[in-house]
């Protein structure tokens, strides 16, 4: 039993930290109806900049992750505005293909700039943990978990009630009829864009604290980002969160019970499952429909 | 008019003529090279074609159905595995395996192609990713049968071994056999009434159900057709690698490249997939020669670059250009901007 | 010619959610007419063709063509069966030349040629009938919004059916240009097809069919003559409102 607790306590802090990886790019998706393929790239890369913030002045990476955020924010509007803006209408494969090239630009890039050893964020009070009664609990972890929700529902609050927010959903809802309205959707796709790197650029600085990282596991959080936001719905934010708290601990407790590597085996199980029968996700509707009509 | 309709089907006649004499000797120079060229280079020839044939396998179903298949490598992997296990288990031999491995590729793709050809964009896209990644682990979790991530090799010697090893001469010309099946599949398919019928299917699926396109049979049917295409594919590099892993096999990489291939090409017509292949596979591994360590950059800025330059494909963008008289990359840019 | 009719509905409807599209609307087609139907936005007209069509499952109901129950039937079975159709909001086949758009349908027919050449040929004859005869080697793309509509058009005749339903195609054209579409359809009554005609344009309605089905709000409002439907104060009275039917009421 304690066992068992300990192994939900731990799904449930790395759900918080998938629903952060995943939220941006559950955005993107619902908002442009772009897959991004280079998300886990991002995800790295704030990982990276909060390591040599450390590494160079000290930076405490609970404030570099602010240094991250703003960085990728900076790249995640170029790339938009400049590139994927260029072929947001074309055809799936086209924007698949474009990400994909960014993604072995940004991979190769981190590759030449900060070699691919493994690193991880060390801090003096890593090694700290809670018990609740006979489960022990990180603080690192904890920390992440509730930055990662608490960013969550900020930027559910940014969405619903200020005008940005507002312009960002009406461009989802209907593009042709928010640039009627004089919104400049170029702009809007870029900031959203933006927004999602940021956010991912905060996710891979608090996996930097828990865990070693290298480019090589950026495909692997864009995976991860695709079964949470399929999961909980595209463009529902919410929908991230239920999606990477269920993910986290089904893969917990699958990694306790089950042996060898069933567990991925699993997860891409249920993501088809999930797009066979509620391509919409689990909670609530998604903006582009998912099936063929007939 | 009748008169206009014969002469673009006379025309049509003379490209069929042009291409068949181009092929030819195609054929024949790549037969000569064959003793030609040195072993290293007959390996990196090998690769073009099987790229050729794998580009040509994935414009089934992603580019004349318009279903982009994000996880065809499913249909490598599960070739190349089931030759595998044939070969070194029950000591099949390797042109029996071979046909076989299509087959296999082919019904799991009936099976699969079921339920998530109903899905459309992106999440059929993501479905079939999802495929391929989770038979991968499959294959890593079956290690009693696949030899699981430790890998598993055929029997090229001793008295299991029912197909001796090709040799890179021999390996050559499997691969361009392979390559020249693919391209008389794809040639059929684009002027028959199946093909059409993709092609409708790719454009409206409402409108070709209402002309009595079996959307669903057809699409199926291409992705079994695909998926055979690109398991015999798989066959083929196994029994010449030897000895494989699931990371290899099931490489998402691998389907990049065919959809690449495909896209800058010029994706719905024979020759653009082939052009992309050879341009693609030439570029690479020129680059990874001459400029290892920045090779990746070159490259994913040549895709960057002809994504948003010429989305349609090169060959697309070729014969539209001769229509309308317009070569200007403006325009194209024009077409899917925001 | 039997007495079955082409087409017959019983009691079909579709919900949407809480919503009625289309409720109980049972009526039949004898062979060889136009029927023509019209009502005002939202009545149900084109779901009403859908669910003929097969491209909408109906909730309730049953469709009979020819005296065979095709009730939930995929489209292209019942696209074998000799009906052809048009959309509202067109959908030409936007990668092929205009010829190639009419080919495919002559190839997927039931008795047609499996030969694209000849289908290429054929559909040349189809071009002509609609007026587009200049354009087989165009791109849908290119064409004017008159001329797609006659594309969606020659698309549904090319697989010569039995039994034509039109989905407001004379939507968006000019007055001028209306006459050589109802010469079209008045000759494919001649040839012995059955058309189904839903159009908002009362003039080509009351030109062209023999009887006239009104629907409002997923209902059968009434059935009849051409003539006597217009006339009737309950059809005045969907179309244009209650007062102005009051205000006719008080006139005579």
């Amino acid at each position: 039993m304690d066992t068992f607790l300990q192994v939900t306590a731990y799904g449930l802090l790395q759900g918080g930290l998938l629903a952060l990886v995943a939220v941006g790019f559950s955005l993107v998706w619902g908002i442009m109806n772009i897959v991004n393929l280079c998300h886990g790239a991002f995800v790295i890369l704030g990982a990276y900049i909060a390591w040599e913030m450390q590494a160079w002045i000290g930076l405490d990476p609970f404030l570099g992750m602010f240094v991250s955020a703003a960085v990728l924010f900076c790249i995640g509007y170029v790339i938009q505005r400049y590139l994927i803006n260029l072929i947001v209408n074309g055809p799936v494969f086209i924007t698949l293909l474009l990400t994909f090239g960014i993604n072995m630009a940004l991979i190769q890039a981190m590759n030449l700039l900060f070699t691919a050893d493994f690193r991880s964020i060390q801090t003096t009070y890593g090694s700290n943990s809670f018990a609740f009664g006979e489960v022990r609990i990180p603080l690192v972890r904890l920390l992440a978990f509730l930055l990662a929700i608490i960013i969550t529902l900020l930027l559910v609050a940014f969405v619903k009630h200020t005008r940005t927010g507002m312009s960002i959903m009406a461009t989802g809802m209907d593009r042709g009829a928010a640039r009627l309205m004089g919104i400049k959707a170029r702009h809007v796709y870029a900031l959203t864009f933006a927004i999602s790197a940021a956010l991912a650029g905060m996710a891979g600085t608090m996996i930097a604290t828990i865990e070693t990282f290298d480019p090589s596991k950026a495909g692997k959080f864009t995976l991860m980002a695709f079964v949470v936001a399929v999961l909980g719905g595209l463009g529902n934010m919410y929908g991230a969160l239920v999606g990477g708290l269920l993910i986290g601990l089904v893969q917990s407790w699958a990694g306790q019970y089950l042996s060898g590597t069933w567990v991925n085996a699993i997860a891409f199980l249920v993501l088809i499952i999930v797009l066979v029968f509620r391509p919409n996700g689990l909670v609530g509707k998604a903006f582009y429909a998912a099936r063929v009509e007939i | 008019m009748p008169t206009k309709a014969s002469f673009s089907i006379a025309s049509k006649s003379s490209r069929t003529m042009v291409a068949s004499v181009l092929g030819t000797i195609a054929l024949i120079l790549a037969l000569v090279l064959r003793f030609q060229l040195p072993g290293g280079e007959l390996r990196a020839v090998s690769t073009i074609f099987m790229f050729i044939a794998l580009s040509q396998a994935w414009n089934i179903i992603g580019g004349f159905t318009g279903y982009a298949s994000f996880g065809q490598v499913v249909f490598f992997g599960m070739g190349g595995y089931f030759t595998a296990v044939v070969m070194l288990k029950y000591h099949f031999s390797f042109w029996l395996a071979l046909p076989l491995s299509g087959c296999f590729a082919a019904i799991f793709a009936i099976l699969i192609g079921q339920p998530l050809l109903k899905l459309k964009g992106h999440y059929f896209a993501i479905a079939t990713l999802g495929v391929a990644e989770g038979m991968r682990e499959v294959v890593i979790n079956l290690a009693d049968l696949t030899g699981g991530g430790a890998g598993i090799s055929v029997p090229i010697a001793g008295k299991f071994a029912k197909t001796e090893y090709l040799g890179d001469g021999g390996f050559y010309l499997l691969f361009l056999a392979l390559a020249i099946f693919s391209l008389v599949i794809g040639t059929i398919v684009s002027r028959n009434k199946f093909g059409y019928g993709l092609r409708a299917i790719h454009q409206n699926e409402d409108a070709a159900a209402a002309v009595g396109i079996n959307t669903v049979r057809s699409k199926v049917m291409a992705y079994a057709l695909s998926a055979f295409m690109t398991g015999i594919v798989g066959a083929s590099y196994v029994f010449q690698q030897v000895t494989i892993f699931p990371e290899r096999l099931f490489d998402v990489e691998i389907t990049v490249l065919m959809i690449m291939m495909v896209v800058i090409g010029g994706s719905g017509t024979v020759i653009g997939p082939l052009l992309g292949a050879l341009g693609l596979q030439f570029i690479s591994e020129y680059l990874r020669e001459h400029f290892t360590n920045v090779h990746t950059f070159i490259l994913s800025g040549i895709i960057i670059l002809a994504v948003i330059l010429i989305p349609q494909g090169a060959v697309n963008y070729l014969r539209e250009g001769i229509r309308t008289k317009d070569y200007s990359l403006l325009t194209n840019i024009r077409r899917y901007r925001l | 010619m039997s007495d079955v009719p082409i087409l017959e509905t019983r009691g079909l409807g579709r919900r949407f959610g809480s919503l009625d599209a289309v409720s109980d609307v049972s009526f039949s087609v004898p062979a060889g007419q136009i029927l023509g139907v019209i009502g005002p936005n939202g009545a149900g007209k084109s779901t009403f063709i859908n669910l003929v069509t097969g491209h909408i499952k109906p909730s309730s109901g049953k469709v009979l063509i020819d005296g065979k129950d095709m009730t939930g039937q995929q489209p292209w079975t019942i696209a074998r069966a000799g009906v052809a159709r048009t959309f509202q909001i067109v959908k030409p086949f936007n990668g092929m030349t205009v010829r190639e758009n009419i080919a495919v349908g002559i190839l997927y027919e039931p008795n047609g040629t499996n030969r694209m050449a000849a289908a290429l040929n054929a559909a040349d004859e189809v071009l002509h009938e609609v007026g587009l005869a200049g354009s087989g080697d165009r791109m849908p793309g290119e064409l004017s919004t008159a001329d797609v509509r006659r594309l969606e058009f020659a698309k549904a005749l090319a697989s010569r059916p039995r039994l034509l339903l039109l989905d407001e195609v004379m939507a968006g054209l000019r007055p001028n240009e209306i006459g050589p579409s109802l010469d079209l359809i008045r000759s494919l009554k001649a040839r012995g097809t059955t058309v189904i005609v839903v159009e908002h344009v009362m003039k080509a309605i009351v030109a062209v069919s023999d009887r006239v089905l009104v629907l409002a709000q997923g209902k059968v409002l009434m059935e009849g003559e051409p003539r006597e439907v217009l006339a009737d104060p309950k059809v005045i009275e969907v179309y244009l409102g209650h007062r102005y039917a009051k205000r006719q009421k008080g006139n005579e």
